[in-house]
Parts: structure tokens; C-alpha cells; sequence
């Protein structure tokens, strides 16, 4: 556990959580981006590890990734207001949108806006993606890691397998095919 | 409408599932086949803000409940987008009493490079229907550099993507 506040860690996440388009992933990458790489306070294996977990939990990956990453900085209460701080307000804010919807949606400038902070997620998750593979494509591991990152993609865009699917395979691929460590 | 019942009901869906809109079939079965407390277009609804504002793709179950059951509904809603949340905790207790494991190890580190390739699957549904223009193409690259080499807050990229937009509307539209 750190030393963060609650305070602290309710802004974190409710910043975050609440102005990040495009769904979960870039969200949890923005996350990572903010508790891992500029506070340090997440370790690289905390989060693989957190990141992993929220993939095969019921529910919505990206709160299971709260639960998880609020738990190791806070305990219980960690947990608890790293979830209420991104889906509570999100939550009023989805009530409040679903009763205009109709009218906000035929304004032609809240699209454009909109739409573009989609592209921006969509250069952030690409970006995830990469930041989450550069660390295994070191000399003697990077067969392993092109093998079931490729694999992964072949499985979800030609096969349709359920994500619980893939991440099973590769976990039991993984646990045989030994990662060489790095030196 | 009984909150309680709502509640249930969208726990099962969002209990179940394991992504934002894997619930959706339930859902539609529960609420709109079954039980007729919401009509197709209303899920739709419900979907499509979920898709426009920030936060988990999830919301669209608060939609759901807001329009079965007013806000009591919407509340019902929201508690069982939180409540499987929670479920990762015992999760990461055990994993984490045994990630000292070489087995372990190895098998987590290639659940999160699988992960990596599902998130480069699930980038390139959603760039098919997002960079469909040479701003968006630029927009996304800018915020990869961004991401990849620089220190940016998200909450900047964001605000500067839809600055972008805005500009780009209002010089288009003259």
C-alpha cells in the first residue's frame, strides 16, 4: 500500500475516468500513464498484473482495473472510492444525456468535438498497446511475444473468440513457454 | 418498477458479461422481450450515450434503468455497473500470493502481451469508424506521440483533440 490520500486518489481517478473517450482501454492505459510512468506509484509487474485480472472479471474490465489498482494503493477503501470516483459522476452524467439525447446529438459542433477525441483515443490505445509490448521484445524473448501477440489479434479479429478465451490460451501458452528474463 | 428488481435484473447482465455491451442481449431478452419496461429504441438510446460521453462503456445500464425506472432506476443502474467490480479483489489476493511463481509469472506476462493484442484488435474496430478523415488520421497519430514520448496529461490531449474538431467544423462550415 502508498501513502496516497483518498483524496488524492478519488481526484486521480475521477479526472481520468471522466474525461477519457472512448471506453475502457484508454482509459486504463491513461491511468497507467499517470499512476505508473509520472508517480510511481505502481510497480510494471503491479500493473500487468492488475491489468490482466480486470480482463477476466465480470462486469466492466475498466472498474475491475479501478478495484484492482484502488486496492493496491488503499486497501478496501482504495478500492471503493477509485470505483465510485469514476462511476458515480459518469453515471449522472449518462442520466442527464439520456434525457436530452436526441437534441444533443443533431448539434453538428458537439459531434465534431466528440469525434475527434475519439481519434485522440484511438492514437492512445494504439500507443497502449505498444508501450505494453516494448517491454518484451527484448534479444531471446521477442518470438514469444510476437507468437501470442499475434495470435491474440488472430483469435479475436478472425476467429471470435470471447477475450476470457484468448487470455486463457495465452495464459496456459505463456505459463510453458518460458519468457527469458532480462539481463 | 421495483428499484430492487432493476437492480437485479442489470446485475445479472453486467454479472455475467465481460466486456461494456456483452450484457446487451440479456438485457434486451429481461426488458424489452419479457418484461416490456423498455422499448428497442430506448436500449439503442441508452447505447449510443454510453458510446458519446467519457466514462466505462458499461453506462449504458444506468441509461437502461433511467428509462425502465426513472432515477431510482438509473441508480439501480449505476450500483450494478459498480457491484462485479469488486470481484477482482479475491482475484488479485490469489494471484498475488502466487506471482512470485516462475509458472505464474510467465503465465501473467502472456495473458498481458495477449492483452495488448486484443486492445490492437478492438483499436482497429473502433479506428474504422473514428479516423475516417485526414484530421482524425492526425489526431490519432499526434496523440500516439504524445502518449508514447512525451509526459502530456490525458485530460490536455483530450481538450486539444476537441479544440481540433471544433476548429476543423467551424472552418469547413465557413
Amino acid at each position: 500500500m502508498t501513502g496516497i490520500r483518498l483524496r488524492a486518489l478519488a481526484a486521480t481517478y475521477f479526472k481520468i475516468g471522466n474525461t477519457t473517450f472512448g471506453g475502457g482501454d484508454p482509459t486504463m492505459l491513461a491511468l497507467k500513464h499517470d499512476l505508473m510512468d509520472n508517480k510511481r506509484l505502481l510497480t510494471p509487474e503491479q500493473f500487468a498484473l492488475t491489468f490482466t485480472l480486470s480482463r477476466v472479471t465480470p462486469g466492466t474490465n475498466m472498474l475491475a482495473f479501478c478495484a484492482a489498482t484502488g486496492y493496491l494503493l488503499r486497501g478496501w477503501w482504495g478500492a471503493i472510492v477509485a470505483v465510485a470516483a469514476i462511476a458515480v459522476p459518469s453515471s449522472m452524467l449518462a442520466v442527464i444525456v439520456s434525457g436530452a439525447f436526441e437534441s444533443w446529438m443533431s448539434n453538428a459542433y458537439g459531434a465534431a468535438a466528440i469525434n475527434a477525441t475519439l481519434a485522440a483515443a484511438v492514437g492512445m490505445m494504439f500507443a497502449g498497446a505498444w508501450m505494453i509490448v516494448k517491454p518484451h521484445l527484448r534479444a531471446g524473448a521477442w518470438t514469444r511475444t510476437l507468437v501470442i501477440l499475434s495470435g491474440a489479434f488472430g483469435l479475436t479479429w478472425w476467429v471470435h473468440l470471447t477475450p476470457l478465451q484468448v487470455i486463457g490460451i495465452a495464459a496456459v501458452v505463456g505459463a510453458f513457454w518460458r519468457e527469458r528474463p532480462a539481463r | 418498477m421495483n428499484p430492487l428488481l432493476v437492480y437485479l435484473l442489470l446485475l445479472k447482465a453486467t454479472a455475467t458479461s465481460f466486456s461494456g455491451l456483452a450484457g446487451v442481449p440479456i438485457v434486451h431478452e429481461d426488458f424489452v422481450v419479457n418484461r416490456h419496461l423498455l422499448t428497442v429504441e430506448q436500449l439503442n438510446a441508452a447505447i449510443a450515450v454510453s458510446r458519446t460521453i467519457p466514462g466505462p462503456n458499461g453506462l449504458w445500464v444506468v441509461g437502461a434503468g433511467y428509462y425502465a425506472a426513472g432515477l431510482p432506476g438509473a441508480v439501480a443502474g449505476s450500483l450494478a455497473l459498480m457491484t462485479p467490480a469488486f470481484l477482482v479483489i479475491p482475484l488479485l489476493i490469489w494471484a498475488g500470493r502466487y506471482s512470485d511463481l516462475s509458472i505464474v509469472r510467465n503465465a501473467i506476462s502472456a495473458a498481458l502481451i495477449a492483452g495488448a493484442g486484443l486492445l490492437v484488435a478492438i483499436t482497429f474496430e473502433l479506428a474504422r469508424s473514428s479516423i475516417t478523415s485526414p484530421l482524425a488520421a492526425g489526431i490519432a497519430a499526434v496523440a500516439f506521440v504524445a502518449q508514447t514520448a512525451t509526459r502530456v496529461d490525458t485530460l490536455w490531449m483530450m481538450l486539444a483533440s476537441a479544440l481540433a474538431g471544433l476548429i476543423a467544423r467551424k472552418l469547413t462550415s465557413g
